[in-house]
């Protein structure tokens, strides 16, 4: 396999990474390959459907994939650290520490029976190895900066008596206590309403200004990418279709998974009868089809797409897995090429096999 | 929380009422009478017309039951207020009093040992599921709990008692050695385990399945994406919310501990009140089975709001 082209500075580095879950029924390939890098202070926003695998890829680097789920391939560095290779022990220290997560459901993610100080307290006191009470007040310091009004009282409080926005604070806060290098933020405003969706991302921006952390965002919202990414990794069926930076990835999108989520935004003020949707579901993961993944519900699929399309180099650092070319024209060879010739046509385009 | 407690108190008034009301007449109206046993050519009607009289059975029963309702709530002060025993013409009330203390060491003993035994168990086949372990647990609680009290009892009995002469085979205390508390266990260790293999069985299915809930729960993952060591993300963030339906549970089965212990009471004739409750049934002692019904009634009202307080100690979200 071609190694894909390292960028230097990269704080977290994904190889070829395979998560596949060992149902009865079959072997779900829930990530399939991925490869990507997240620079230090750099926003990367991996953006997908439900169920292309961007959580798992997730919980892959914060190693918390349960049974009947493996890491089956594939590396996660972190700066020098190979995450796969550290001992139960050691990358109970990275999480929480190095790497800090926080979750869609705020609502669920808190512990209901403990106040929400010592929620933070407990994460600050095992990293820090400070004493609870000074770790008490650490987690107070945290909650006014993440924005909540009188904090003290509220550290004494059960995360049931705070709203949505304000338990995603408490989240965000302990995430961030132990000053982490990379934050994954696992769809961190989706079930939140608009308006506080708006608060909590100005707090994720002015926070990664001032701790100048890397941030892994996950999110189905382009608008969530729009505001907040440097980079962005499009997924698909556990595999990366599209990368790039954010202005090219909206701007001249190539993937046609991409145009099409692009195509679904509704724009205000706009003339269109109907929004513009992707045909068809996200194929069956125990039964997926042969050669390109995103095939039948293609608007461009050709003959050739029968053949797994590899991920190209359209144009230095931006990556997509389609066998259009550069220009979004049909591959040269046609669309009555012999796969094979295609296969041999495509090597010389390919960065990894 | 003192004024919610007060007010449950109040409404346990009318349901106290009502249960002494459907417990009166379902005694009377059960065929036989307590003194079924002496009616043979020997006794004249007469005589058994005289007990009758004697006892208040000849009057009509809505006075019967005015007279037994009205009497009944002097009982802290009047030892006859439960009336006198057909059986053996003792008073009702010291009768069950006496008999107090051996059922709670029987069921608090049990219970005691349930708990121990059933949290852990529980815990190791949620934690460990699908394991060896968790296998062996469930075929052995399936058993447990699918054995008969009064079986179980019996069969313990003859193997500990009757063939290895380990256990004594019944009573409380051995005869001349009353008090003697390594006796007392002695005698306990039978019944307690009878009661106690049976408990574990059931608990420790409902510790399982409470503590599988809770470890899918977000809040078990964020306690480990913060790094914390799995025995802490166990005792700590899982253990506490996987208790709360246990200790409600656990409120709600008091009674039901007393009925299980009259089985076992009978079986190794430990001189409690399950035991003497069922003596008193076989035996048509009404004024028995009626204190009996209403010491059950008020240990289900008792036990319901112990569960409701227990229930707003361990989850804060509940508040009264």
């Amino acid at each position: 396999m071609t190694q894909r082209p390292t960028r230097t500075g990269e704080l977290l580095s994904i190889d070829g990474l395979k998560t596949h879950f060992y149902t009865q029924d079959g072997v779900v390939k829930a990530v399939d390959g991925v490869s990507f890098g997240i620079r230090n202070g750099e926003t990367l926003g991996v953006v997908g459907e439900s169920g292309c695998g961007k959580s798992i890829t997730a919980l892959s680097v914060m190693r918390l994939i349960e049974r009947p789920g493996r890491i089956v391939a594939g590396s996660i560095r972190l700066a020098d650290r190979d995450l796969l290779a550290l001992s139960d022990e050691e990358m109970r220290d990275v999480r929480g520490n190095a790497i800090s997560m926080i979750f869609q459901e705020p609502m669920t993610s808190l512990n209901p029976v403990y106040p929400c100080g010592d929620q933070i307290a407990e994460a600050i006191s095992l990293h820090e190895g400070i004493h609870r009470r000074e770790a008490g007040d650490r987690a107070i310091e945290m909650l006014s900066q993440v924005g909540i009004p009188d904090a003290k009282r509220r550290a004494r409080e059960y995360p049931h008596q705070l709203s949505g926005g304000m338990r995603q604070r408490v989240m965000i806060a302990m995430a961030l206590s132990t000053n982490p290098e990379l934050l994954i933020a696992d769809e961190p405003t989706t079930a939140l309403d608009v308006t506080i969706q708006a608060q909590i991302l100005e707090l994720m921006k002015a926070l990664r200004e001032r701790n100048r952390m890397a941030i892994m965002l996950i999110t189905h919202d382009l608008g969530v990418i729009a505001e907040m990414a440097d980079d962005v990794v499009v997924m698909y069926s556990g595999k990366v279709v599209e990368s790039s930076d954010v202005n090219t990835v909206f701007e001249q999108p190539h993937h046609p998974y991409t145009k099409g989520l692009l195509a679904s935004i509704p724009r205000l003020g706009e003339k269109r009868h109907r929004l513009e949707v992707i045909q068809g579901v996200v194929p069956n993961p125990l039964n997926l089809p042969k050669g390109c993944l995103f095939k039948r519900r293609c608007p461009s699929a050709m003959p050739v797409c029968d053949t797994p399309p590899p991920l190209q180099e359209i144009q230095p650092g931006h990556l997509s897995r389609c066998w259009l070319t550069p220009a979004g024209e049909p591959p040269e060879i046609g669309a009555d090429a012999e796969a094979e010739t295609a296969v041999a046509a495509a090597a010389a385009l390919t960065v990894e096999a | 929380m003192a004024r919610y407690v007060v007010r449950r108190l109040i409404q346990a008034i009318p349901i106290i009422v009502g249960i002494s009301i459907i417990a009166f007449f379902i005694v009377y109206s059960a065929p036989g009478d307590p003194f079924d046993r002496f009616r043979s050519n020997k006794v004249s009607p007469e005589v058994i017309a005289n007990l009758r009289r004697v006892y208040g059975l000849d009057q009509p029963l809505p006075i019967q039951f005015v007279k037994w309702f009205t009497a009944f709530w002097s009982f802290p002060f009047d030892n006859t207020a439960w009336g006198f025993s057909i059986t053996d013409g003792l008073p009702v009330r010291d009768k069950i009093f006496e008999r107090i203390p051996s059922t709670l060491q029987l069921m608090g003993t049990s219970l005691i040992l349930t708990i121990i035994i059933a949290i852990p168990v529980g815990i190791l086949g949620a934690v460990k599921q699908y394991s060896i372990a968790d296998k062996v647990i469930a075929v052995i609680t399936t058993i447990g709990y699918a054995l008969p009290t009064f079986w179980l009892g019996i069969i313990l009995r003859q193997i500990f008692a009757q063939q290895l002469d380990l256990f004594p085979l019944f009573g409380k205390y051995t005869f001349g050695k009353e008090g003697d508390i390594l006796d007392l266990l002695w005698h306990l260790a039978l019944p307690a385990m009878t009661i106690t293999i049976v408990g574990v069985a059931g608990w420790s299915r409902y510790m399982r399945a409470s503590m599988l809930e809770v470890l899918r729960a977000d809040y078990i993952r964020t306690a480990k994406a913060k790094g914390l060591a799995s025995s802490r993300v166990i005792f700590k963030h899982a253990l506490r919310n996987a208790l709360i339906p246990i200790v409600t549970l656990l409120g709600l089965t008091i009674p039901t501990l007393l009925a299980g212990a009259a089985i076992t009471e009978a079986v190794f004739s430990w001189p409690g009140l399950g035991y003497l409750g069922v003596s008193a049934v076989t035996e048509r002692d009404y004024p028995v089975v009626l204190a009996f019904a209403m010491i059950g009634g008020a240990m289900v009202i008792i036990g319901n709001l112990l569960a409701d307080i227990l229930y707003a100690v361990v989850d804060p979200r509940i508040k009264y």
